[in-house]
């Protein structure tokens, strides 16, 4: 009798999938490709190869200065995940206290709410306490709306992990201190390094925050946007090919390096 | 789960605990929770309080008047084009979580059942999360290249004499926005679905196998009820998302394809109207609540455990 195929590895389900997976790449490809196009609009019909859009990438000052802003404002926002969403994520999850479905709410609601309303509640309250607009008060908004981002990521491995660990250092005489670098820590190590690139990929990537919060100083969504909105060539494309194949590197090479710890932490 | 009264104040109870090793835990307690209950205090709650004060008052010329009246809220919900923009925004959104489920779903299935090894699991999962990297202003005008009159799709469709003129209902409407919606939310959704698929036992699969179960069987009577949390979770997740996006009906969209969210920016800026723009914000902001909610009961009952 012939066995049939395993489950999971049918033809279909495969064709599908590899449908599916290119289209998730088809804009991407057309980003890619149209960043060498010569025709000056995005678009049809193909002429070139050129590299003249990355040399108008490269002398474009406001659009490096955009890009050193955002990589600042990103890492303020990873900062303000690690500081606030590891002390609330053990709170929740080692502590019992009234209130704390309260609280475990509004951290999360930042998922759900658009950036625009966490925008203009937070634009409220600045312009209330006369705080001015700049590179600071977009770090305050994106980066407390994501903070639940760190804060499920590391609740989520503390439980998988339970108390027994930390239980047996205790006995064995450990300060509260010592328990929280030596064992606590190095287990949530691989959740925090993930949880801050996330926070990372997506400070460095919001609009709908940054534009109501945004002051003089522009980030780079802020550039495109308004590149976009006035007279879109394909400097755009280049300037976004170049971003993401940074990216990308930067992606692959930081889970390559936490690959190994993360199976330690796994078994 | 424990739920305890939200309308307690922090702290109110626990100075009862008499022993030591309570009042230990009660300070180790204070040292985690303190800054960031400080923190989301004073720039979450605090501003929606103030967007919530702002709701209830009105505008004369450019001046705000502090005031206690539910106006705002009357127009947010009944005067055009609010309740039918606030509508259509709640139709995009499911729209957007349901196709990316879709979407998402064989994708998924495949990457938690067809690859056996971790190490090609893991290879996928990086390329699934890969095209979230890219500028997500420069997806959505991709879109654009590509839906557009003269557009790598029409064009293609022209060549090979699909078409004779290019098709126009591609682009600028509604149609254009769920898509790009979806393409941009679709990782989210599969991360999610593959998380929840991955907890599946094998041997469940093999065993309704063995007692002879076809796979269309398998699919329905085990797949798919255990996949729901994972669903829900990734649909909650491009709900959201889809309802709350302003870019992308603003560059694939046509002039009524506007949502909510460009609303609000619009009463803020151009039309100076901060206290209805506040009622629609806490309108939206009720309405995640709600809606988070209704994510964690629905989650609960039906998270399976294996």
């Amino acid at each position: 009798m012939q066995r049939p195929v395993e489950y999971g590895r049918q033809g279909w389900l495969r064709v599908s999938a590899l449908v599916v997976l290119g289209f998730l790449y088809v804009p991407i490809l057309t980003m890619v490709v149209f960043s060498f196009n010569e025709n000056p609009v995005i678009g049809l019909p193909l002429r070139g190869p050129t590299l003249d859009w990355y040399r108008a990438f490269i002398d474009n000052e406001d659009v490096l200065e955009s890009i050193v802003n955002g990589a600042m404002v990103a890492a303020g926002c990873v900062c303000l995940g690690v500081g606030f969403g590891l002390p609330a994520a053990i709170a929740l999850d080692r502590h019992e206290f009234p209130g704390k479905a309260f609280f475990r709410r509004v951290v999360l609601l930042p998922i759900v709410l658009p950036g625009v309303i966490t925008g203009v509640a937070l634009l409220n309250f600045l312009v209330l306490v006369s705080i001015p607009l700049s590179l600071w008060t977009i770090v305050l908004g994106v980066g407390t709306a994501l903070i639940c981002i760190t804060v499920t990521e590391v609740f989520a491995r503390l439980q998988q992990l339970g108390r027994s660990q930390e239980e047996a250092a205790e006995n064995l005489g450990a300060t509260p201190a010592e328990v929280f670098f030596r064992v606590t820590l190095p287990n949530i190590s691989t959740a925090l390094w993930g949880s801050a690139l996330i926070t990372y990929a997506i400070a460095f990537d919001e609009l709908a925050v940054t534009y109501l919060l945004t002051g003089r100083d522009n980030t780079l969504p802020m550039a495109l946007w308004s590149m976009l909105r006035r007279e879109a060539t394909p400097e755009i494309n280049a300037i976004a090919t170049t971003v993401f194949a940074a990216s990308a590197v930067v992606l692959v090479a930081g889970l390559w390096l936490s690959r190994g710890r993360g199976e330690q932490v796994q078994s | 789960m424990k739920t305890t009264a939200a309308a307690r104040a922090p702290g109110t109870d626990l100075s009862s605990a008499g022993t030591d090793g309570r009042a230990l835990a009660r300070r180790r307690l204070v040292l985690w929770l303190a800054p960031p209950m400080l923190w989301f205090t004073a720039f979450m709650l605090v501003p929606y309080a103030i967007m919530f004060f702002y709701s209830l008052g009105s505008m004369d010329y450019v001046d705000f008047v502090p005031g206690f009246s539910p106006a705002n809220y009357v127009k947010a919900l009944t005067a055009e084009p609010y309740p039918d923009v606030l509508l259509k925004s709640t139709v995009n959104g499911l729209l957007t979580a349901l196709l990316s489920s879709v979407v998402a779903f064989p994708l998924a299935m495949w990457m938690a059942f067809g690859l056996a090894s971790p190490r090609r699991r893991a290879l996928v999962s990086i390329l699934v999360v890969l095209p979230w990297w890219a500028s997500y202003l420069v997806k959505v005008y991709a879109w654009k290249t590509i839906l557009g009159a003269e557009g790598v799709l029409n064009t293609a469709l022209m060549a090979i004499g699909l078409v004779d003129e290019p098709l126009s209902v591609l682009l600028y409407n509604r149609f254009a926005v769920v898509l790009t919606l979806t393409y941009i939310f679709t990782p989210f959704a599969v991360l999610s679905i593959y998380a929840q698929l991955e907890r599946i036992p094998r041997s469940l699969v093999e065993a309704a196998r063995n007692l002879g179960a076809t796979d269309g069987e398998i699919f329905r009577r085990i797949i798919l009820p255990i996949s729901v949390p994972g669903v829900l979770a990734g649909a909650v997740i491009t709900f959201s998302l889809g309802f709350g996006d302003f870019v992308t009906p603003s560059l694939v969209g046509g002039p009524d394809d506007l949502m909510i969210t460009n609303l609000v920016v619009n009463l803020l800026g151009v039309s100076m109207d901060r206290p209805l723009g506040s009622a629609i914000g806490v309108v939206v902001i009720a309405f995640s609540v709600l809606l988070l909610m209704a994510a964690n009961a629905a989650e609960r009952r039906t998270q399976v455990r294996f």
